[in-house]
């Protein structure tokens, strides 16, 4: 186990214990989807691609790509991305 | 989001088609120097149209360097804009100012003015008597002082004991009560003549030539009192010796005199009346429990916007109060307003004893007679009798019969013969 895979868990088991939102601790995304026309990602690194049929976002360790028609960003701020559109799959892709 | 919508309205924004390779770059460039992009939509291979605020193009013609990408600007919107291109209009700004002026110095005006409440006066009469006070059409509203035209009114009038002014809008209202003034007796000629049936009691001839007599019978529009007074008989002429010499002349027919008549009839008159009261009665009433409910109707579809959804009533009748635009010409405005009151009902079952249902029908019975009866009557005699019937029903019949005095003349004006 690396160095960094036991900083991960060390930090898990703190979050649980102390009942802190993982999405702190971990600098984990937070994806609020609102039925298959909205899509909030919280806490992203960056577009990756951006066309009308896929939307793919890097989140840290791994990207979430949006499948769907008519893909629009309703805007991007540092930390916040949100996505209309009709939406088909959302991925997580390592 | 909208409050963030009104801010870019507010400083203007811009749609920028950008054209690059590495668009995904600009995004995220543009995203982490803090500037702010909204509406992002892909319309083709290497292209996307953005919408920014008008301070972030700067940065981000900078940043669109760097990443090798061609700005095109497609639209300008917001305040900024709209300023600058009615600035080149000038003539559309200057004909809203002169709408603006226009309908703030129409509506200083008094176009209009309602009278309400004159019943012998002439609209005619007031509308000048107000005019001379200062309240016409046409006049400065603020120069109209309600309190001075009242007063101005109420001398010029004096058949008037209340006035009100009221002005809203352009609207004056004027409001009259007038006294009641007796008129003077009218001098056409008229008869009397009976209103109702009955049985002459006595007769009081002020003026006119009396046509029935104490004991007679009369009907409704026979006349009473005469007002043509027949010519007197010329004295010494007999029928018999006029016909018998036909040189002499025949005496002149004098016409009859017309007279305005008056008088008093007094009469005893028959009112019937009819009862009838149930046993057992079933019947629907009110418990008096209500709740109200406000709906607004948009084109056919119905919006509550107070009161449930369910009415919690097993029973209950709706009264509905629409409240509607009012249209012009034909276009009408699709929206109502309705109240509804849903008041709760119960059926019930009432049975009276005998007695109870005789007296009741009795007290029916006696009003239903006297429903017909004039104020001024003297009631002589009440009668009442059950109506039997010979298999006993549910129901108590009873009639009464109630016997008045009363003056049973009125004025009928004489259509003279020429």
């Amino acid at each position: 186990m690396s160095w960094k895979d036991f900083k991960k868990r060390v930090k898990r088991q703190m979050s649980d214990m102390l009942e802190i939102p993982s999405d702190i601790i971990l600098d984990l995304p937070k994806l609020v989807i609102f039925g298959d026309i909205q899509l909030y990602i919280e806490n992203h690194r960056g577009i990756i691609e951006y066309s009308r049929e896929t939307v793919r976002v890097n989140v840290g360790d791994y990207e979430v790509a949006v499948t769907g028609e008519d893909l629009l960003l309703r805007n991007i701020l540092p930390d916040e991305i949100c996505l209309e559109g009709r939406i088909k799959s959302v991925h997580f892709v390592r | 989001m909208f409050l963030f919508r009104f801010i870019s309205f507010l400083f203007g924004y811009v749609n920028i088609l950008v054209k690059g390779e590495n668009l995904e770059k600009f995004l995220n460039k543009a995203a982490s120097r803090g500037i702010f992009l909204w509406d992002i939509r892909r319309v083709g291979e290497n292209e996307i149209l953005v919408k920014t605020r008008l301070s972030a193009v700067k940065p981000l013609r900078h940043i669109g360097r760097t990443t090798g990408s061609l700005f095109r600007f497609k639209a300008r919107e917001g305040l900024p804009f709209i300023i600058s291109r009615l600035k080149k209009r000038k003539s559309l700004l200057l004909g809203a100012m002169l709408f603006l002026i226009g309908l703030y110095s129409l509506s200083s005006f008094i176009w209009f003015i309602d009278i309400k409440g004159n019943k012998a006066l002439p609209a005619e009469k007031v509308l000048q008597i107000a005019a001379e006070g200062g309240l016409k059409p046409g006049v400065i509203r603020f120069k109209v002082d309600e309190a001075r035209v009242e007063g101005y009114m109420r001398d010029k009038l004096p058949e008037v004991y209340y006035i009100s002014v009221e002005i809203s809008g352009t609207r004056a209202t004027i409001e009259i009560a007038e006294k009641t003034i007796k008129r003077k007796e009218e001098q056409h000629p008229a008869s009397i003549v009976a209103q109702k049936a009955g049985l002459v009691k006595e007769v009081l001839v002020l003026v006119g030539n009396p046509l029935v007599k104490e004991g007679d019978t009369v009907v409704p529009g026979q006349t009473l009192i005469s007002g043509i007074i027949p010519p007197p008989e010329p004295s010494g002429s007999v029928p018999g010796d006029s016909a018998g010499d036909p040189g002499l002349n025949p005496p002149p027919v004098l016409p009859p005199a017309y007279v305005h008549a008056a008088g008093v009839v007094r009469a005893r008159v028959w009112y019937e009346g009819y009862g009838e009261v149930f046993l057992v009665e079933d019947g629907i009433r009110k418990t008096g429990n209500s709740i109200s409910r406000v709906c607004i109707k948009i084109s056919g579809r119905e919006i509550i916007l107070k009161g449930d959804r369910s009415i919690p009533f097993a029973d209950y009748e709706v009264q509905r109060n629409v409240k509607k635009a009012p249209g012009w010409r034909n276009l009408s405005i699709p929206v109502e307003i309705i109240t509804e009151v849903y008041n709760e009902t119960e059926s019930f079952r009432v049975s009276r004893s005998r007695a109870e249902a005789l007296e009741l029908a009795r007290q029916n019975a006696l009003e239903s007679a006297r429903s017909g009866i004039g104020d001024d009557a003297q009631i002589i005699e009440e009668k009442t009798g059950e109506v039997s019937l010979k298999n006993p029903e549910n129901i108590v019949r009873m009639r009464a019969y109630v016997e008045t005095l009363e003056d049973i003349g009125i004025e009928r004006p004489i259509e003279r013969q020429q």
